[in-house]
């Protein structure tokens, strides 16, 4: 139990840590100060209170419940409250008090939130979609420890960075093809904000190893709110059995309707913006800008595609060989050499959005905005394509607040982010499964999908 | 209890009969035939009245079914003319009705913006059986089918007292085409109003009006009407707009429909004016009803389904037939939101973004 209580403060912290998204951190020192303060109030208000919450609850649990359920939770919470403390005081050893404001571990948004609330059920969630594995929380994850050797400024020390973790230090109960896919999202074989997604909802169970190899996107973060949503739907009585069955159940129809579905309807309302003679400049490759842009040469409109390419990850390559494949004819820029004569040829640039805030701007591949400011300063109509799982209820005004260190270029004299955000009146249109609207209404879209739940 | 015996067995058999109908229904000349005998009738009511019709020619009676079948008959319709954006606009408000009035059967009204008036009939006992609800509801439309373009008319009216306070005395409104919106605006502002507990005098203002040649009998009309009723108003051509607008207090022009951003889509020549009393600093007002919003989201002027044939290049030498194209009957433009100060809608007056945001409640 004495882990118990040293887990407490950990988790008091993160959940103040949201309360600077409505007040912009101008430096990430003062908000981590800021933060101390309100987490010493926390700990000792609301954590033993939430502590003896979570514990009555499972006791409750433990009292109803066939025995072994509530063992479980017990167990799991016990293991996580313990790993989640050493995780922090390891933290706190390298990088002082600026790794509380958003410890790179967690910087998934509603990271904080999910653990501050799920107490209860995050046993729940272990013991039901856990595969009747609880054993995967109990070893903590040592890889988390190595990652300090990586150098950053101390003032972008709340940025995360993706962490390749040697196989052999994995958990050895991590399910292979899990151990294959956070591999592959800390090599960014699985890039986009999008198909992490789907693979990590494929593989929810393992989640705790997956954003150890890769921070969440916020996608994964509203799809692990909503998962633990459906977790506190449950029948409490219900078999361990039936319960995982629904869940995956849940998940498949999850996928099926946010992302299957969702990407077709995108595709096609996409497409339905090119038109005969247009030029569509498009930076990098997406996979829904790719599927629009062959679905529009498949309903037979003639046009042509530009590509800029970034020059860090040339996949715009592979999106020029897939197109010309088709017979589209496509120009391509390894980088944004001539980028105004090019931007002057365009009709319409295309983007995809790894995430869409709530007060409009658009999160994606960094240099997403240096092209739709020109593209804005030359009169061309910038359409962005976005799930509606993609929007978050977070809001960014700069690039820094939320990004990610690209792991292979990181040093303590200079490194490079991956992502930047796209101010709202650079974008004409947000093309959306639900519609399609300014970028500025993606609040209204929040809104409007928590009246459909 | 008929009703529901009735439906049990359609639903055991749930095309017979139901397609008979659906073919044998002309929904386009209906469509036709509504605006032809009623003038002031609007693009999108006369679809929805049209959509009504077809649904007391139909002998379906479950939910689905009829979703479908309206969704068919909208698209057959949408499909008939050129420029079906108004039309549209119309046909998803309508079925975004009935789903709405399907999922709250008793209470669904509020939620559906200015239709609320116009859904469930009395109070009724919330239904359990949603073909039971489905039925009660159709009744209530084809008994009613009338009263959506009364409604159109008294939204023209409430746009009129809406409007009338942003018309102030001594000033010069600039407004083209036939719009009756406008026209109806324009002349209740020129006459007193009662409010009830305070009556409000005539308005004093002048008009200048804008005349298109293509659109000269609608703009004589509303001018003929707006003289009689004391307004003084000056006509200008086109070309002299940019010449008159030093004189002009404010611009107020009508719409055929409204856009998901908050921009419109007008009769040509509508974007022109807006983007010179832009560059003038004159306020740009649309009068428009809540019917006429929809999920269109044009980026562009040429970001329509159809072309217009507005733009047409050619030489001597070009062969006949081969790139010469007719230009539309009634050619429209899209003003984007930037250029819009306010809409003076039947409900109340609103901005851009808040139509944009209606439009997401509403239709999405």
């Amino acid at each position: 139990m004495s882990t118990e209580q040293n887990g407490a403060p950990a988790e008091a912290a993160p959940k103040p840590g949201e309360a600077p998204k409505e007040t912009p951190k101008e430096t990430p020192k003062e908000a981590a100060t800021n933060q101390n303060e309100k987490a010493s109030k926390d700990t000792k208000a609301g954590a033993e209170e939430k502590t003896g919450k979570a514990e009555s609850k499972s006791t409750d649990a433990a009292g109803d419940k066939k025995l072994t359920g509530a063992e479980l939770k017990a167990k799991a919470k016990a293991e996580k409250a313990a790993r989640r403390a050493q995780q922090k005081t390891s933290k706190e050893v390298a990088k002082g008090e600026a790794a509380v404001s958003s410890s790179p571990g967690q910087l998934g948004p509603s990271a904080g939130e999910v653990k501050a609330k799920g107490k209860g059920k995050d046993g729940a969630l272990a013991a039901a979609a856990g595969a009747g594995r609880p054993t995967l929380l109990k070893a903590p994850p040592s890889a988390v420890v190595t990652e300090q050797k990586i150098q950053i400024p101390e003032c972008f020390s709340h940025l995360s960075m993706a962490r390749r973790i040697p196989m052999t230090q994995a958990d050895k109960d991590v399910h292979p093809s899990v151990l294959m896919l956070g591999q592959q999202m800390a090599t960014f074989t699985i890039d986009e904000s999008i198909t992490r997604l789907k693979a990590t909802l494929l593989a929810f169970r393992k989640i705790e190893y997956l954003t150890a190899c890769r921070p969440m996107c916020f996608s994964m973060g509203n799809a692990i709110r909503w998962l633990k949503l459906q977790v506190s739907k449950i029948d409490m009585d219900a078999s361990e059995e039936q319960a995982k069955k629904e869940l995956c159940q849940a998940i498949d129809v999850f996928i099926a309707e946010r992302i299957t579905v969702a990407d077709e309807y995108i595709t096609e309302q996409g497409a339905k913006h090119i038109k005969d003679g247009d030029v569509v400049l498009t930076y990098g490759r997406n996979t829904l800008v790719e599927k629009a842009i062959l679905y529009a040469h498949s309903t037979g409109t003639k046009f042509s595609v530009l590509i800029m390419d970034d020059p860090y990850e040339r996949l715009g390559q592979q999106l020029a060989k897939t197109l010309t494949d088709e017979g589209i004819k496509v120009t391509y820029s390894g980088d944004f050499g001539g980028l105004r004569n090019h931007m002057r040829q365009a009709t319409k640039v295309f983007f995809a959005a790894e995430a869409m805030f709530s007060n409009g701007a658009m999160y994606a591949r960094a240099g997403t905005c240096d092209v739709a400011m020109l593209a804005h300063e030359l009169g061309k109509k910038v359409i962005a394509l976005c799930e509606t799982i993609n929007i978050t209820e977070r809001v960014a005004t700069d690039s820094l607040t939320y990004n990610e260190i690209d792991p292979e270029r990181s040093s303590a004299a200079a490194f490079r982010l991956m992502f930047d955000a796209t101010p709202d009146k650079y974008i004409s249109l947000l093309v959306t499964e639900l519609g399609s609207v300014q970028a500025r209404s993606a609040p209204d879209l929040l809104r409007k999908l928590e009246e459909f739940n | 209890m008929a009703d529901v015996q009735d439906g049990a067995v359609t639903r055991d058999l749930p095309l017979r009969g139901s397609n008979a109908d659906a073919e044998s229904f002309d929904i386009v000349a209906t469509y036709h035939r509504l605006l032809k005998e009623d003038p002031d009738l609007t693009m999108p009511m006369a679809a929805i009245e049209a959509l009504i019709e077809f649904l007391g020619h139909s002998q379906v009676k479950t939910v689905y079914e009829t979703i479908d079948l309206v969704k068919t008959q909208s698209e057959k319709l949408q499909a008939a003319v050129r420029n079906p954006i108004a039309l549209s606009h119309g046909t998803d408000l309508f079925s975004q009705y009935l789903i709405m009035s399907l999922k709250q059967p008793a209470s669904s009204s509020g939620s559906n913006g200015s239709n609320n008036s116009k859904s469930s009939p009395a109070p009724q006992p919330p239904l359990d059986n949603p073909h039971e609800s489905f039925e009660v509801v159709r009744q209530h439309l084809l008994r009613n089918s009338r009263l959506f373009a009364t409604r159109a008319k008294n939204a023209r009216e409430r746009i009129a007292v809406n409007g009338r306070k942003h018309l102030h005395d001594d000033t010069t409104i600039l407004t083209m085409g036939g719009s009756r919106v406008v026209g109806n605006l324009l002349g209740r502002a020129a006459q007193k109003h009662d409010y009830g507990w305070y009556t409000d005098p005539p308005r004093q203002f002048r008009v200048l009006y804008a005349v298109d040649p293509a659109l000269a009998a609608e703009s004589e009309a509303v001018v003929a009407s707006l003289r009689g009723q004391g307004v003084p108003v000056a006509t200008v051509p086109f070309t002299a707009l940019a010449y008159a607008m030093a004189t002009v207090d404010k611009v107020v022009v009508g719409a055929e429909a409204v856009t998901a951003n908050g921009g419109i889509i007008s009769s040509m020549g509508t974007y022109s004016l807006a983007v010179l009393a832009k560059a003038s600093r004159k306020p740009f007002y649309v009068a428009a009803e809540q019917h006429k919003f929809g999920k269109t989201f044009p980026v562009d002027e040429f970001d329509f389904s159809f072309d217009q044939g507005v733009i047409n290049f050619y030489s001597d030498n070009t062969k006949e037939g081969k790139d010469k194209k007719v230009t539309m009957p009634d050619p429209i433009d899209f003003t984007p939101p930037e250029l819009i100060e306010a809409f003076f809608a039947d409900h109340k007056v609103l901005t851009p973004d808040e139509v944009a945001k209606e439009v997401i409640d509403m239709l999405m």
